[in-house]
């Protein structure tokens, strides 16, 4: 067969690109770096992750000083949790599933981007630096309502982070002259301590408490609430309990004694 | 014809691509400059290649 | 009296015609849905609801993608076997035969898809030309599809017999280059097909009749792109052929080697299909060693291209210098710039090199997060298909026309201006397709303007490249208009006998210095289905030990018109979680996380 010469050379040249293109590829790869979502995770059940270990919660967890795992679930036509939150400097690992088709879960403008497939876990390992909100979208068509899919991730300064749950029980209804009380759990998911105060605001009045809380350690403040505090205008009583930047908000009624089998009108007056 | 007909459209890539390639020494085009610049080089082929050839009148090339 | 294709071939030359006008049917449907969904995005114009967008979009891609390119390049081959053996189809009925399936198949996938658009009808198939289950669409869709691929197998099968009948008359003369090209495509076309046929027949058919309760997502996805990629050189191997053996005929001159595009054409045989799972670099479940495998093959699959990008370019200046074209780019100015089937090949030829950097970024493992799903990878296709291929069948169509209907073109200077305008109008609808990608803008969007997402441009503005992405649409639409305007005239022209004859360019360097081992069709078959062994046979056998044979169970997702059914299928879904246990795990809105922990603590 007898070939040009330009066409040999042509050929050698277009060898060394496509040697030179690998050549580079594998650099991303083992020098900076840049993994392939791959096969690294187990599989998951679509229609049970209600009870698994890794998606019953879509959550932010803390592994490391500036190490967290977020488990993200996408499902049509969201994703959970949204927005997801997770402070600057720290390196985030994302494990994403699917609930029923495929999705993507996608940083807008960042590669940050990968196919989300019912029964498998994509794995991703980001760097975020400074404080911004990336939006999220599926680039995946999913459904009818595709185009509305979306979410953000808030990277938030690290003095603004926290991984407190704050969860508050209290009653709804209490009878007149009696007292009440209202438990507060507070639950710090970061591994460092965390020092702060439960603060109950109640018809007018605010007590608080400290809470001192190692690495993922959970605790109870209880508030006892005087019959005169609940002594208000109206029978409903406003709460506010603030953790940090966490408020739960609720009323509680006050039932009076008297009025047990009165009637509907005009019988909540506060005698 | 054919040939200053497909300059003309291959002006076009290029015009669309320049705004992107200035913006990177610094300057920046409106979308209405960038049109009116690509308009004005157009007009400017277009003239220089329609312009009647001082010797003789059998001076087309384009195939 | 002129010696066009229907004269040497009347029979034959009606199956070629019946193919195009079929291609070009679909085109035309294509087309329309085309500026429907280019107006709709850029929110230029809507005037349907964005849930029959998606309705729209599979249409756009079935139609185009698969019905307008396939029927052409049928036909395409159909004339090329028959004018380079220089002897009729072996079997009249047998051809039509299998346009007939064709055309069958391609209406039974056609029937779901349109009653997308009605309630009054319940059927759909809105799943896009990918069919990802768990969505499903109609049986019918993929009963369809099937039927669709079985014509086009057995058109392989005639185009074989017409070779083999050829050679017993024939043995020792080498395979004609244009043969050559359409048994190599046919081998490549047989092995890709394996497995869409298999996704089809073996998961997606028998579990949309609800024999099957569920599917491995992955593993069908799998066997798509195992399809998906090698079809697209589907496309491109006719489009080729036309480079190969029809431009240097146009620009004047021969065919620079007969042997080197013969080497092409094994290459793409050889390595078209084991390059699929370069669709999946961003699929969870498939390792990364063999994402980087199929990236090696994928960029190898470069070399055929860029062999053929000298070649011809150096048959455009043998031709230019025959013509009289002197200079080192003075050559230039000699080629027939003034005949619109040089031209729109010329000018899909470049868009195509453009479309070859914007696929070096695709193919790069680990750049390809940054532009995978993203606007960016529609705008590289429609310089691929939509117009290395659909510019060049358009082009090429100007010579054909006359060929098998026996008419003169109804007007060259209106075919001129149409290809210029494809030029153009893809320029700026493309162009700016990549950019709205780089930016993060997803494809397959009814709406890409959200509340929480923005797209911020380094240079201008989305708004801008939403104005671009429109004019360039509205610009291809016109281009559409001037070429059906001109095929429709041409049927309206009476029959002209001084037509150019049927044929195609010959080479300077002949079969005659081609190796013998190059028309070897079984030993390149042979490699082919090694290298898809070695490529395919772990990854598929992972995806099937995580997933299972028939996945997980898995959620089954009609998709209809009503956007209610599916989110009543999540919220039921819901429902069944809360019974399950954890009473948070609501669904949706809601915050889950927090009220979860803190029921565990107690
Ligand atoms: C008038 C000319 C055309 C216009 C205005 C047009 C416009 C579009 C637009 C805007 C999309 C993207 C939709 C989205 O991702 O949301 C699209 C998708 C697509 N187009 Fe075109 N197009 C045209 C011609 C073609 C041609 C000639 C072909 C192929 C031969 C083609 C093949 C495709 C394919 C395969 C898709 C992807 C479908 C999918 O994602 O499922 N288009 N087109
Ligand atoms: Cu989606
Ligand atoms: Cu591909």
């Amino acid at each position: 067969m007898n070939v040009h010469t330009y066409e040999k050379l042509w050929l050698i040249a277009a060898m060394v690109l496509i040697v030179g293109f690998i050549a580079t590829i594998t650099y991303g790869s083992v020098g900076l770096g840049i993994a392939m979502v791959g096969d690294q995770q187990e599989t998951v059940e679509p229609t049970e992750l209600a009870d698994d270990e890794r998606f019953g919660e879509p959550r932010v967890e803390q592994i490391g000083d500036d190490e967290y795992e977020v488990y993200v679930v996408a499902q049509t036509f969201s994703f959970q949790p949204d927005p997801i939150e997770v402070p600057e400097n720290s390196q985030v690992t994302f494990h994403v599933t699917a609930r029923d088709v495929i999705h993507s879960f996608s940083l807008a403008g960042t590669n940050v981007n990968t196919m989300v497939i019912p029964g498998e876990v994509a794995e991703m390992t980001v760097e975020f630096d400074d404080p911004e909100v990336y939006g999220v979208v599926c680039n995946e068509y999913c459904g009818p309502d595709h185009h509305n899919m979306e979410g953000q991730v808030h990277v938030v300064p690290e003095d603004e982070f926290d991984l407190t749950e704050v969860s508050v029980d209290a009653p709804d209804e209490v009878d007149a002259g009696e007292s009440a009380t209202v438990d507060v759990t507070v639950e710090n998911r970061m591994l460092d301590g965390l020092e702060t105060t439960a603060e109950l605001e109640i018809g007018g009045e605010t007590s608080v408490e400290e809470v001192a809380l190692e690495g993922g350690e959970a605790t109870e403040v209880t508030f006892t609430v005087d019959p005169e505090t609940l002594e208000a205008d109206d029978s409903d009583v406003e709460w506010a309990v603030t953790v940090d930047d966490h408020e739960e908000r609720g009323t509680v009624t006050v039932i009076d004694a008297g009025d047990e089998d009165g009637g509907d009108d005009g019988g909540e007056t506060d005698e | 014809m054919g040939a200053l007909l497909v300059v003309v459209a291959f002006t076009v890539p290029l015009f669309v691509e320049l705004r992107t390639v200035l913006s990177w020494v610094g300057v920046e085009l409106t979308v209405l400059e960038s049109v009116a610049l690509a308009a004005v080089a157009i007009a400017a082929l277009l003239v220089w290649a329609l312009w009647p050839e001082s010797d003789g009148p059998d001076s087309s090339n384009a195939g | 009296m002129s010696n066009t294709y229907l004269d040497q071939f009347p029979a034959e030359a009606k199956v070629v015609r019946a193919a195009f006008y079929s291609s070009f049917f679909a085109l035309a449907i294509g087309g329309l849905f085309g500026i429907v969904q280019t107006l709709h995005r850029t929110d230029v114009y809507r005037f349907m609801d964005s849930a029959d967008y998606y309705t729209v979009l599979t249409a756009h891609g079935v139609l185009l993608a698969i019905t307008f390119t396939i029927f052409f390049l049928v036909g395409v081959f159909t004339w090329a076997v028959t004018t380079s053996l220089d002897r009729g189809v072996e079997n009249l009925r047998f051809t039509w035969a299998w346009y007939g399936l064709m055309v069958i198949g391609t209406a039974m996938a056609a029937i779901p898809i349109f009653a997308g658009f009605t309630d009054s009808i319940d059927m759909s198939a809105s799943v896009l030309f990918t069919f990802y289950a768990p969505l499903q669409g109609h049986p019918l869709f993929y009963l369809g599809l099937v039927l669709f691929v079985v014509g086009t197998w057995l058109a392989g099968v005639d185009w074989f017999r017409s070779w083999r009948a050829w050679k017993a008359e024939h043995p020792d003369e080498r395979i004609p280059l244009p043969t050559f090209m359409v048994l190599t495509t046919t081998i490549m076309w047989y092995i890709a097909t394996l497995g869409v046929a298999a996704a089809i027949l073996l998961f997606l058919l028998p579990w949309s009749l609800g024999l099957i309760e569920s599917v491995n997502p992955l593993l069908t996805r799998t066997l798509f792109w195992f399809f998906g990629h090698p079809v697209v050189y589907f496309w491109l191997m006719p489009t080729y052929m036309m480079w190969y053996v029809m431009l240097p005929k146009f620009s004047g001159g021969k065919l620079f080697s007969d042997p080197l595009a013969r080497v092409v054409f094994v290459l793409f045989l050889i390595l078209s299909v084991p390059t699929g799972i370069h669709h999946q670099y961003l699929d969870p479940g498939i390792a990364e060693g063999f994402k980087f495998i199929a990236m090696t093959n994928t960029m190898f699959l470069l070399l055929p291209s860029l062999l053929t990008a000298f070649t011809v370019v150096a048959s455009m200046e043998h031709g230019a210098r025959q013509r009289g074209g002197t200079g080192y780019f003075g050559w230039l100015k000699a080629l027939p710039w003034r005949d619109p089937v040089f031209t729109g090949m010329a000018l899909a030829g470049l868009m195509f090199a453009a479309a070859g950097f914007s696929g070096m970024v695709n193919a790069g493992m680990n750049i390809n997060y940054l532009v995978h799903n993203t606007f960016w990878v529609v705008g590289h296709f429609h310089l691929t298909v939509g117009t290395a291929v659909a510019l060049t069948f358009m082009a090429v169509t100007y010579w054909f026309l006359p060929q098998i209907t026996g008419k003169a073109l109804w007007s060259r200077p209106v075919a001129l201006v149409q290809v210029v305008l494809w030029f153009v109008g893809m320029t700026f609808m493309s162009n700016a397709m990549h950019r709205a990608g780089l930016l993060g803008v997803p494809r397959r969007t009814a709406e890409p303007q959200y509340e929480g997402v923005t797209f911020e441009a380094a240079v201008g503005s989305v708004g801008e490249l939403n104005a671009q992405i429109a004019l360039g649409g509205v610009i291809l639409t016109i281009s559409l208009v001037l070429f059906f305007a001109n095929v429709i005239a041409t049927g309206f022209n009476g029959r002209s006998d001084e037509l150019p004859s049927n044929g195609y360019a010959d080479a300077l360097s002949g079969p005659e210095d081609a190796p013998l081992v190059l028309d070897n069709l079984k030993l390149w078959t042979a490699i082919a289905i090694v290298l898809v062994i070695f490529a395919y046979t772990f990854p598929l056998l992972s995806i099937v030990q995580r997933g299972g044979l028939f996945g997980p169970e898995v959620i089954t997702f009609p998709v209809s018109l009503e956007s209610l059914a599916p989110i009543a299928a999540a919220l039921e879904y819901g429902g069944l979680a809360t019974v399950d246990g954890v009473a948070s795990a609501v669904t949706g809105a809601l915050e889950p996380g927090r009220i979860a922990i803190a029921e565990v603590v107690r």
